[in-house]
């Protein structure tokens, strides 16, 4: 099979132009945050929201070739990821108009499409199409779940460097331009709130569509024994806070811990298993 | 036209020298006054603060310069045994303009950017426009000083960050908490430390503040003062600890007021939900093994100074931003003082040709009738501005050295025929 990229110039193109964009943006937010540097400062919003549209016609361009349907290949889930996380700091700096976390956020996000665009450049074909509205449902949730996984886990990772830095009165720079510690914790609750239904989505979604077209659900998969775990582990710990009194410095180990942890899980198979949505769920 | 400041201040004299030759506002109106009634200068101004006295005149006469109102002031203060003129500074013309601009943008105070100086130099100017020693050229030289203490609030971050231990506990607060006005605050001691602490939390729209002290009186005094009303008996408010997310605390005591059993015990009432202690005392209130209890903040004065150091130190990279406005001001002023040396000059010039303009009128004005005459006027009006344009803009244009402007006003006043100016101011 051909690959995508040699056959269609303008997504070889695009392809390029939006990961030129995402590592423009992400210098902007660097330079502004580490370096205060007022141009910076001045252009990252309107690069952030370039970098948005620009991606968005790609991925409109990328999944026209099908139809406009999102393929399972992990460069086309890696590019969602890319969006999502980037369409929810967009969301999340234009509501609370703190830009101070924007860095973390969408240096993940550039990390996510850097891997997307090499994955597609080197991938032998298009990659299998998923088709129905439940494996949609399910494919757009577990994106949009792994996004706020990724932003609880950022975020987590930023509460304890603030809490670090103010209980050892080492008050440099994350001191000085981070949000204070309520707000970060707020933003982890949200992120896992949302986490929380969106792998609910995932995980039912999935299995009604797996009832649907008669395959039978392998329980033993482990697949889906780690998306029920991870699902689990994101319900209690929503309630285990309000009912126990666990403090958020020990959420955040947790979160980070899923964090890293679902990251691998998708980084192994997209080296072992670039299609991992095969037969089964 | 020359204006000279001289003074002293934090950088050049110790402070029984500054509390020496400080004036009052009484003082300071009777010094200026009586330089320019006794002919000295056309043009005073002083500026006195627990940092700094500082003159700032325009002299009427030769003899008049930095070290003779030096000399003037020591005598008018009779502080000829303490002070002496090494515990001045000087500084002339261009240089004056500086001094003011760097004074008011608060560069040159003990605490670099601090916010009240600017209050002070707008004082200075008001008392001195008060006895009408405030002329054209000081008026000027305060209100360019002033527009750059903006600029430099606005553009720089100069001002920004706690410089103060009251300041900083407020500062580090806003780090831990979001909304200060959800919080409960426990203030234990109602004394001047505790007072500041709480004045600037309620600033941050603390309400809900809590005060304790070992005088009840004092702390209902400071609650009433600051619209809480909100007092508890010395004696029980440790049984009150796990209610409260910032405790400050500035008793003057030997012992610890708080020990670790009590926040123990407070924290597990609340469920380990975090809590600042900001121990402004000293020697200190609080136990310090407190701080190694589960999400407990405690801050003592050393942790809250290096707040304060990282802020100046921050403030210091902004020198350069702040250099930089002064600067570009100084430009500006320094041309506007040129464009002062030639309007003798070009008022001469407008008088000359409004002479010539009336007395050829006066010739017509039996031969015309009134509305014709009024047409030739304004005729001749409109030729007058066309022809004295271009040497008036010549004369005000920006000059590259100070040797030009002489040479341009010679040049202007024997091509139109202009007597010779008046010397004087």
């Amino acid at each position: 099979m051909n690959n995508i990229l040699s056959s269609n110039f303008p997504l070889f193109i695009l392809t390029q132009v939006v990961s030129m964009l995402y590592i423009g943006t992400t210098f902007l937010y660097a330079a502004h945050f580490f370096r205060d540097w007022q141009p910076a400062k001045k252009y990252k919003q309107p690069a952030l929201l370039l970098t948005l549209l620009t991606h968005l016609v790609y991925l409109g361009l990328l999944t026209s070739i099908e139809g406009y349907r999102i393929g399972y290949s992990t460069f086309n889930i890696m590019t969602m990821v890319a969006l999502t996380l980037t369409t929810t700091y967009f969301f999340i700096e234009f509501t609370t108009k703190s830009d101070k976390t924007g860095f973390f956020v969408i240096a993940f996000a550039t990390g996510a499409e850097l891997i997307s665009s090499i994955m597609t450049a080197q991938a032998p074909g298009d990659g299998q199409i998923f088709t129905g509205i439940g494996m949609g449902v399910h494919l757009v949730a577990a994106i949009f779940g792994f996004s706020a996984i990724a932003i609880a886990g950022l975020y987590s990772i930023l509460y304890l460097l603030l809490f670090r830095q103010i209980q050892r009165n080492r008050f440099e720079l994350l001191f000085q331009r981070l949000p204070n510690l309520e707000v970060l914790e707020r933003l982890i609750m949200h992120a896992v709130a949302f986490g929380f239904i969106f792998l609910s989505v995932t995980l039912f979604a999935g299995m009604l569509e797996q009832n649907a077209t008669g395959g039978a659900i392998n329980i033993l998969d482990p697949k889906l024994i780690t998306l029920i775990a991870i699902w689990l582990i994101y319900g209690v710990s929503i309630f285990i806070r309000p009912l126990l009194g666990w403090d958020i410095k020990h959420m955040a180990y947790l979160l980070i811990f899923l964090f890293v942890f679902i990251t691998l899980l998708i980084t192994l198979m997209t080296v072992f298993s670039p299609t991992f949505h095969s037969t089964t769920l | 036209m020359n204006i000279i400041s001289v003074g002293v201040n934090h950088k050049t004299a110790p402070i029984e020298i500054r509390e020496r030759i400080s004036l009052s506002e009484v003082q300071n109106k009777e010094f200026i006054t009586g330089l320019i009634s006794g002919g000295l200068a056309h043009e005073a101004m002083v500026l006195s603060t627990c940092n700094r006295t500082e003159l700032y005149v325009v002299p009427a006469m030769h003899e008049v310069t930095g070290e003779y109102l030096k000399e003037y002031l020591i005598s008018f203060k009779d502080a000829r045994k303490d002070v002496r003129p090494e515990h001045f500074f000087s500084r002339f013309y261009c240089g004056t303009a500086r001094h003011l601009f760097e004074v008011s943008s608060a560069i040159d105070s003990l605490i670099l950017g601090e916010g009240q100086i600017l209050g002070q130099v707008k004082e200075a100017y008001r008392i001195a426009a008060e006895v009408q020693a405030a002329g054209i050229l000081l008026t000027r030289l305060c209100h360019t000083a002033f527009s750059v203490a903006k600029k430099v609030k606005t553009r720089t971050k100069i001002m920004e960050g706690a410089v103060s231990v009251s300041y900083a506990s407020v500062e580090l607060a806003q780090k831990i908490f979001s909304n200060l006005s959800m919080k409960k605050i426990l203030l234990v001691g109602a004394g001047e430390t505790g007072e500041l602490a709480a004045k600037h939390m309620f600033a941050k729209n603390a309400r809900n503040i809590v005060i304790t002290n070992r005088t009840q009186s004092k702390a209902e005094a400071l609650a009433e003062e600051l619209g809480t009303n909100r007092v508890l008996p010395f004696e029980s408010y440790k049984e009150h600890l796990h209610e409260f997310d910032i405790i400050i605390t500035a008793v003057s005591t030997k012992d610890y007021i708080i020990s670790e059993a009590d926040m123990h015990a407070a924290m597990q009432k609340r469920r380990l939900k975090p809590v600042i202690i900001l121990d402004l005392g000293l020697p200190r209130n609080a136990d310090p093994e407190i701080g190694k209890l589960q999400n407990m903040f405690l801050k003592d004065i050393d942790a809250l100074k290096h707040i304060i150091d990282k802020n100046l130190e921050r403030r210091r990279l902004e020198l350069p931003k702040v250099h930089g406005i002064i600067d570009e001001e100084l430009v500006a002023f320094g041309q506007w003082i040129n464009t002062l040396k030639v309007r003798p000059t070009i008022v001469d010039l407008q008088s000359k040709f409004i002479e010539i303009k009336e007395k050829e009128l006066e010739r017509y004005r039996h031969k015309v009738s009134e509305e014709e005459l009024r047409r030739m006027e304004h005729l001749t009006d409109r030729i007058m501005k066309k022809i004295l344009h271009h040497p008036i803009k010549m004369l005000k244009a920006p000059v590259s050295t100070a040797d030009s402007m002489p040479s341009r006003v010679d040049l202007v006043r024997n091509v139109f025929d202009l007597e010779e100016p008046n010397q004087s101011h």
